[in-house]
């Protein structure tokens, strides 16, 4: 079995033991599939390959236990969405991603998480808000260059909002923003 | 809270934020999906957990 880790359009080999397998107009990042338990280690240990990655090309990871036989399947499974996975390499090019969630403190009232998005979806390409256990739980998609301009407005909401702790981190490869729609 | 207890505070943040995207983010693309269900409950209810720790660890800053 081979683990699927990202889709990108870069022609260069990534470092060992992964592989690129060509797909149509995109090709698979592939490694060995990984044995053994899911601890946070294994989780950060794939974080960091798709980090080095993400550095030198434009990627969209692919979603965590994504498994195949071989290459040949690793094909199969790409080539029919090949179109659309390369648009899509085209709207995160040059951006990365960053996570903010809002929390609000025991015993707080709650901020105003709305005018905290609406400020921070201002400065990015694209944002999603995804549902979770806080008011506020976004991914935001900012071009690479941005991103010391989005952390600077974070840390002036947070002192505009004293009834939120806002957690930001980052920057992520873009693995809120890689299914196309 | 300490330099160490603050940072090791950070990377649980981080944690979540990474489990959140691994797990519900990303291409999905058929394939065998190894991880079960029920090992996804589980991240996700310590993951939730952790996170009533964090809010309640923070202490008033920045």
């Amino acid at each position: 079995m081979i683990e699927l880790l990202a889709i990108t359009d870069d022609p260069v080999a990534p470092p060992p033991p992964l592989r690129l397998v060509p797909a149509g107009p995109v090709a698979v990042v592939v490694g060995p599939a990984p044995e053994g338990e899911v601890d946070a280690e294994a989780l950060w240990d794939r974080e960091s390959l798709l980090e080095d990655l993400v550095d030198e090309r434009a990627l969209l990871p692919i979603r965590y236990g994504t498994r195949v036989e071989d290459d040949a399947a690793a094909a199969a499974a790409v080539v029919p969405r090949g179109a659309e996975l390369a648009a899509a390499l085209e709207r995160v090019r040059g951006a990365v991603e960053v996570s903010v969630r809002a929390i609000t403190p025991e015993g707080e009232e709650a901020g105003d998480v709305g005018a905290v998005h609406a400020r921070l979806s201002g400065l990015a390409r694209e944002h999603a808000r995804h549902d979770g256990p806080e008011p506020l739980r976004a991914a935001y998609l900012v071009d690479r260059a941005g991103v010391d301009v989005f952390v600077a407005a974070v840390r002036e909401l947070q002192q505009e909002h004293r009834g939120l702790s806002i957690l930001c981190t980052g920057p992520w490869p873009p693995y809120s923003f890689a299914e196309p729609r | 809270m300490s330099k160490t207890s603050q940072a090791i505070a950070e990377r649980e943040v981080a944690l979540v934020d990474l489990v959140d995207r691994l797990l519900g983010g990303g291409v999905v693309i058929a394939g065998e999906i190894t991880l079960a269900v029920a090992d996804v409950d589980l991240v996700h209810v310590s993951l939730r957990a952790l996170v009533s720790s964090v809010e309640k660890a923070r202490p008033q800053e920045p």
